[in-house]
């Protein structure tokens, strides 16, 4: 297979669609997945017009612990600022369709995804969302998205995944697209070309799933939690792989 | 959380993690129940049923495939040679914090299936405190006996990604509550949980430094390097069927 060929099916099949997986087993809400956004909508879509509300939505993604003390990004109209300065280097933010959603949601205007990452993946996670954010912004379709990552990790532009990165998703509230409107309460972490097999993950009777992306040298290892970061009881998560996406491509 | 709640909620080091928050008081009357060493049989269990018990610890299609060790008079052995990389082993109470209440308690039995980077960089530190304490060495002697090893690089560095499975329906953890609890613990290179939001209010994580509850019993593991585990919680046993929720 040719080399572009390779990264065309790497990228079609971006890491969330693991949780859609998971998302489509508690939701069985298969008439909405036939919804794709193929182009970028206007940019207002994308805003949200209450920064308020956009801050309170970021720190949904954690228990208020972690949250209440944490640097939260919204997104303007150039990418993610910083609208509230952090002392427990925990970073929360609202992701949109190009980072936090399927490809069919790529350009899905009504996906929020929140998120509080801690400092390690801050520096390092966030690093790439906030620079696929700008490309998204600045109009670049998924392909060239992909493209410039890729350029970026190659030219140590972006660094690799610290040490320790992880986040948590655990908010009740968000969008997760047409094709998994609610993500399950889950934590993420991040290595930078790991074998999912070294975790167990993916396997029948594992807690963990996880996908590989060689090509952005990323691996992303998703555990369900029982609760939501309000402490109340979250639904049951089941992992349950689809066959294509389990990183071996 | 209080610390003292967190100290009695936390029977860890490589395995052993107590699950029900209980008061202070619990961990003294603990401290007094296990004060020395039990005679060594109490430690050991029948081979065929400490194997069946380590690969208990993670699912069918990690376990079956790991290495096993067990426990013997002098240390662990391998009784099973793996190809995945993964080692099965039940741990010990000795194998908790230094200064952990039940650091004698016979009646532990912590099941876990540690992946190849656990193996490679967490498993030697196992090993060698087990051997050197049936070896009738004291803890102050151990904890020497570590940290000199670590110096001269005889023991090595945490590896990136250790995680280990400790999922077995079977184990029994600790004296406190339920005895047990799924879970899958990481090792990371810190000295609290504060890195990943642990023991906050809510956060589903369980952090716990590895050497120690405190420095005041054995003050030289303060400079050791920094080594905490952190733990998550499953919602199922090893084998598919419910767990309690946490």
């Amino acid at each position: 297979m040719q080399k572009n060929k390779i990264g065309a099916v790497v990228f079609a099949i971006k890491s969330f669609a693991l949780l859609i997986v998971l998302a489509a087993a508690q939701q069985a809400s298969p008439q909405n997945a036939a919804t794709t956004s193929i182009n970028m909508a206007p940019l207002d879509e994308y805003l949200t017009a209450d920064r308020d509300a956009e801050i309170a939505l970021a720190r949904t993604a954690a228990p208020e612990s972690i949250s209440r003390d944490a640097e939260v990004l919204v997104l303007g109209r150039r990418g993610f600022e910083s609208a509230v300065k952090g002392k427990n280097g925990f970073v929360c933010l609202v992701g949109r369709g190009w980072t936090s959603a399927a490809d069919p949601d790529f350009w899905n205007p009504k996906v929020r995804v929140p998120m509080c990452a801690n400092a390690a993946a801050a520096r390092s996670y966030v690093l790439r969302m906030t620079k696929e954010t700008e490309l998204g912004l600045a109009g670049r379709t998924q392909a060239q998205i992909n493209e410039a990552i890729t350029a970026a990790l190659a030219k140590k532009e972006l660094p690799p995944m610290e040490p320790g990165a992880m986040c948590y998703m655990m908010g009740k509230q968000g969008y997760g697209g047409d094709s998994a409107p609610h993500w399950p309460s889950h934590l993420m972490f991040f290595y930078s070309d790991t074998d999912p097999a070294i975790w167990g993950a993916n396997l029948p009777g594992s807690p963990v799933i996880a996908v590989a992306d060689p090509t952005e040298h990323l691996t992303q290892f998703v555990i369900p939690v029982q609760k939501w970061a309000d402490g109340t009881q979250a639904l049951p998560a089941t992992p349950h792989v689809h066959p294509s996406s389990n990183g071996a491509r | 959380m209080t610390r003292n709640k967190i100290h009695s909620i936390l029977l860890s080091v490589f395995a052993l993690v107590a699950l029900v928050a209980t008061q202070p008081a619990v961990a003294q009357d603990a401290q007094q129940s296990y004060p020395t060493m039990a005679p060594l049989d109490q430690y050991l269990m029948d081979r065929d049923a400490e194997i069946a018990l380590a690969r208990s610890a993670a699912p069918d299609a990690i376990s079956r495939d790991a290495s096993v060790v067990v426990l013997t008079r002098h240390g662990y052995e391998t009784a099973v040679e793996g190809k995945n990389g993964w080692v099965c082993w039940v741990g010990r109470s000795w194998l908790a914090m230094f200064d952990h209440p039940e650091f004698w308690n016979p009646k532990v039995r912590a099941a876990d299936c540690s992946n190849p980077p656990a193996a490679r960089s967490v498993l030697p530190y196992v090993y060698k405190r087990t051997e050197l304490l049936l070896a009738g060495h004291s803890k102050a002697e151990v904890i020497a006996a570590i940290k000199a090893a670590i110096d001269k690089k005889e023991l090595p560095a945490l590896e990136s990604g250790t995680i280990s499975y400790m999922m077995s329906k079977s184990s029994y953890l600790t004296d406190s509550g339920g005895h047990n609890m799924p879970h899958v613990m990481f090792y990371q290179a810190v000295k609290d949980g504060a890195a990943w939001g642990a023991n906050l209010a809510n956060s589903p994580i369980v952090g716990v430094n590895y050497w120690y509850l405190s420095t005041d019993a054995y003050p030289q593991l303060k400079f050791f390097p920094p080594l905490s585990v952190f733990l998550i919680g499953a919602d199922k046993w090893s084998d598919g069927t419910s767990a309690p929720s946490m």
